[in-house]
């Protein structure tokens, strides 16, 4: 017999390495050549998507568009440390680095504008990659040709900033700290799953996703995250296991470790809450790893509801539910 | 407030490496090749827990393309690595432990992938072999043989908060239960692979090989080299996804060493049997969790045990298990807080970060907690979480209060709203 | 080892390739032709990254041996769009927000052509199972989806398969 059932999961998530490591990122920001602003940053870009979550800081500060900003690959002798794509902090170190790089790049352009234009900084505007009088935007400079004068005056237009916030070493006897994460990313999942109760196999049909990230400096990305790792939640819910026997692994490859296929994706529903206080940049905060937390319990519970069987050891597979519903298991119990 | 409109933040801009990637033009550390490139495959372990007796690389080195072998004995001034205390070797040599099926033996450098692999078949190995430990509560039994000098407990990290006893006084129902969950791999589906080049003039090392942090892998080749930094350079290519499993050292320090020898341009890729038994794993952890509630359902008490099964080499292992236990109440005001961690050694696969680093375990534990709770109370599950959630003010389970961003109740609300929770509920009586 | 030498149509262009009867079509196209756009994800035809067309049918080219592949006709994903532009399911998969790490997407994109080619006018369901062979561990598939659905609109609204957006 098929059952239906829902289940909620509500997770948070302290980002950055926090618990008092030094956890920093630097970035600059320069005028170079042909057209183009370079950003360089050493972080790394695993598919997420920080790249582009850096270009769009870099041009929303300095008013160009995105197709302007150039970045660098990572490179240890090009770069500075912008610290790991882990622990959900890129776009809320290194975009918050990026963002205050930019800034110093732009309050350089102003000031050595305000030069050229023999005004007062105040009295000046920029779009598009121009500066210019507010009287008469007509009389503009470009940030480029603006770069070669300042170049003749022996300066470069060019500004390196980092994002280094303080959190707490928690005491070792207690865990206790005043600030041991730099923020909190929290994340609402409803499931509706399906299980068949005479093989035990379960689908997962809908996924609600609500998360509490700030401000999405690019909401479609922010989806990708959430679809991704809740695929990857379900992975863990319902079929991954590399399965270890006395040291040795029985299954190292894809046949025997499954991961979900395209027929393993249920329909998402997706709704991102903006609560712009956070001190990320824009408001944002991170959503990589939150974004694979909440799938598998609510899952489990969903299960529960579903059929009245509790498993509390992950995967939760079709022989567990089974053995489960046959010794009418609503426990956690052996 | 009232916020100023923005251009490009909070607009689908497209990904900006989105056109390499659907062309094919966008290059992973594989995609590299040089004229006179030479190819590396790594014999490993034979043994789960064994000490290395004898290896004879004689057969496999006389086979027509085989240009290199390095075994330990080659590199005795190469130190150890590890991302927080450095136990891991390069190359386990003849009187070392091999403490997992992971553990590198030697460095086969040949013209082509097809001789470096069948030469990895031709070295010999005779090990004297040890109790497998593959159960980390085996692992701590007093009896147990160490697979560290130090102990098989890596670690243990303490929680409290309020007074426990005094909390599970005040509950009216209290539940407790065992959590586990099992090792995953991360499944990037680009195995580990890299491209290293020595240059003769400069004496730099040049890798093109992924990793999700630069410097921090770049500092650990320098140490276990013994090089200055600088001397290693590391070009970050585009990157077949991660998922924490690329925060660990693979193919590094053996395509630096092997590139420095050689003085050719060397090449490294794993196959993904290789990449599943050698590189992290999500760290298995049992979760014993009691939680105690009111009848009202206001939680008053919350205690954790947490093993985690580090497996042969610390990692980042420490760090996951801890910061799984911190997050061991979830978002929810709860005054008496205890909890242990233990981070433990065994001869399995070792593990390291993945996406959520603890806290997705400790997730599965705590929110079983919650549902298991709300049924024994005969509370709405999601009455029963908004009412205990947290807002501003909220103290967490390290004591840190949070004082803005903390929209877990706007979550809560707002899910149930897009699944139409109440109307689903109403459906079923 | 025996060498021998294969002739096959790779993207439109005839090429002769010395080879040996064990060399994997997969290595040929990566190490000999260096058409690195074609991904090796497990080397057992699990993952799908090592899609081709060959001869009309995806193949994964670990599991082809390149002496199999004498007289073929191969398209990788270098071969998808041309000097005018990209192929429709190309810039639709860059404008869904399909791509994550990339790794599988050359072996998705082709997949997602041959179901394309043969049904412009795919179910969800459908839609799923064409590309149920290929692995993605990023995306959890739903944006690829949105990417499939978008060009076959297209291709399905326009005349010769080119033309203005219907979104």
């Amino acid at each position: 017999m098929k059952k239906r059932g829902r289940g909620i999961a509500t997770i948070m998530f302290g980002f950055g390495y926090g618990e008092g490591f030094p956890d920093h990122s630097i970035a600059s920001a320069e005028v170079e050549d042909e057209g183009k602003i370079l950003i360089r940053t050493a972080a790394a870009d695993v598919g997420q998507g920080v790249l582009t979550v850096i270009t769009q800081i870099a041009a929303e500060v300095l008013k160009v568009k995105p197709e302007v900003i150039r970045i660098i690959p990572g490179d240890t002798h090009l770069t500075k440390n912008s610290g790991s794509s882990s622990a959900t902090r890129q776009t809320f170190f290194t975009g918050n680095a990026v963002k205050k790089a930019s800034e110093g790049l732009l309050s350089n352009i102003y000031h050595y504008a305000s030069i050229e234009f023999r005004s007062n900084y105040v009295e000046l505007g920029i779009k598009d990659g121009y500066i210019f009088r507010n009287d008469n935007p007509n009389n503009k400079i470009s940030y480029w040709e603006l770069a070669k004068r300042v170049k003749e005056k022996g300066d470069c237009l060019k500004a390196e900033a980092s994002f280094f916030p303080h959190t707490d070493k928690p005491d070792p006897k207690t865990g206790q700290g005043e600030k041991v994460y730099v923020a909190y990313t929290f994340v609402t999942q409803v499931v509706e799953v399906e299980v068949d109760t005479d093989t035990g196999i379960v689908q997962v049909l809908n996924v609600y996703t609500t998360a509490d990230i700030g401000k999405a400096v690019n909401p479609k990305n922010v989806e990708g995250q959430i679809e991704g790792g809740t695929v990857q939640g379900i992975g863990m819910a319902l079929m991954e296991e590399q399965v270890v026997k006395e040291g040795i692994t029985l299954n190292p490859d894809l046949t025997g470790y499954l991961i979900p296929t395209s027929m393993d994706t249920p329909l998402f529903t997706t709704r991102i809450v903006e609560n712009e206080d956070s001190e990320g940049p824009f408001g944002a905060k991170g959503i990589g790893e939150p974004a694979t937390i909440a799938t598998a319990p609510a899952i489990a519970n969903a299960i529960y509801d579903a059929t009245g069987a509790r498993i509390c050891d992950l995967p939760i597979t079709p022989e567990k539910i089974l053995k489960a519903l046959k010794e009418k298991r609503g426990d956690c119990k052996e | 407030m009232k916020k100023m409109p923005k251009e490009y933040v909070g607009k689908n801009i497209f990904k900006v490496d989105a056109y390499d990637k659907v062309t094919g033009k966008a290059i992973y550390a594989d995609d590299i090749y040089f004229d006179d490139m030479l190819y590396i495959k790594i014999k490993r372990a034979t043994y789960p827990h064994a000490y290395l007796r004898r290896i004879d690389i004689s057969k496999a080195q006389k086979l027509p393309g085989v240009v290199r072998i390095i075994t330990a004995a080659d590199i005795p001034w190469v130190k150890n690595f590890g991302l927080i205390i450095k136990d891991q070797p390069v190359l386990v040599g003849v009187g070392q432990k091999m403490r997992y099926m992971g553990d590198a033996l030697a460095i086969v450098i040949a013209e082509s992938k097809e001789i470096a692999s069948k030469a990895v078949k031709l070295i010999e190995v005779e090990v004297e072999e040890l109790e497998i430990i593959s159960d980390p509560l085996r692992a701590m039994e007093k009896d147990a043989p160490l697979i560290h000098q130090d102990g098989n407990i890596l670690a243990t990290h303490y929680l409290e908060k309020g007074d426990i006893k005094k909390g599970f006084a005040q509950a009216d129902v209290v539940v407790e239960n065992e959590y586990r969950t099992s090792f995953l791999d991360q499944v990037p589906l680009q195995v580990e692979a890299g491209v290293g080049v020595f240059d003769p003039e400069t004496e730099i090392i040049k890798l093109w090989v992924a990793t999700q942090w630069l410097h921090d892998t770049q500092a650990d080749i320098a140490q276990s080299l013994s090089l200055p930094k600088e001397k290693i350079r590391i070009i970050q290519p585009v990157i077949g996804g991660a998922f924490g499993k690329r925060e660990d050292i693979s193919v590094h320090i053996h395509l630096a060493l092997a590139a420095m020898i050689t003085k050719k341009p060397v090449k490294l890729t794993y196959t993904r049997e290789e990449s599943m038994i050698t590189q992290s794993k999500r760290h298995a952890f049992i979760v014993r969790a009691k939680t105690g509630a009111t009848k009202e359902g206001y939680l008053t008490a919350w205690q954790v045990e947490v093993i985690g099964d580090t497996g042969a080499y610390a990692s980042s292992g420490p760090a996951v298990v801890h910061k799984g236990m911190y997050h061991c109440t979830g978002p929810y005001n709860v005054d008496n807080v205890k909890g242990v961690a233990y981070t433990v050694y065994t001869n399995n696969t070792y593990a390291g970060a993945m996406r959520g680093f603890g806290a997705t375990q400790m997730a599965f534990a705590y929110e079983s907690q919650m549902d298991i709770l709300a049924h024994k109370l005969g509370i709405d599950p999601v009455q029963f979480r908004l009412q205990n959630a947290y807002s501003i003010g909220s103290s967490t389970p390290n004591g840190q209060v949070l004082t803005h961003s903390v929209g877990v109740k706007e979550t809560i609300k707002g899910a149930v709203d897009l699944a139409g929770w109440e109307e689903w509920k109403e459906g079923r009586l | 080892m025996t060498k021998l030498i294969i002739e096959l149509t790779i993207n439109g262009k005839k090429k002769k390739v010395e080879t040996t009867p064990s060399t994997r079509l997969l290595d040929l196209i990566r190490d000999d032709l260096h058409l690195t756009g074609t991904k090796e994800g497990c080397g057992k035809g699990e993952c799908g990254a090592c899609t081709v067309i060959m001869n009309g049918e995806l193949v994964a080219s670990c599991l082809v041996l390149a002496p199999q592949a004498d007289g073929a006709v191969i398209t990788t994903i270098e071969g998808v769009g041309d000097d005018k532009g990209l192929d429709p399911v190309q810039e639709a998969f860059i404008e869904s927000g399909a791509i994550q790490c990339g790794f599988c997407t050359p072996g998705m994109i082709l997949a997602a052509k041959k179901m394309l080619e043969e049904n412009l006018h795919p179910t969800e369901e459908e839609i799923k199972r064409g590309i149920s062979g290929n692995l993605c561990r990023c995306t959890g598939y739903q944006k690829i989806f949105d990417a499939i659905r978008l060009a076959a609109d297209r291709l399905s609204s326009r005349d010769g398969g080119r033309g203005e957006e219907d979104a």
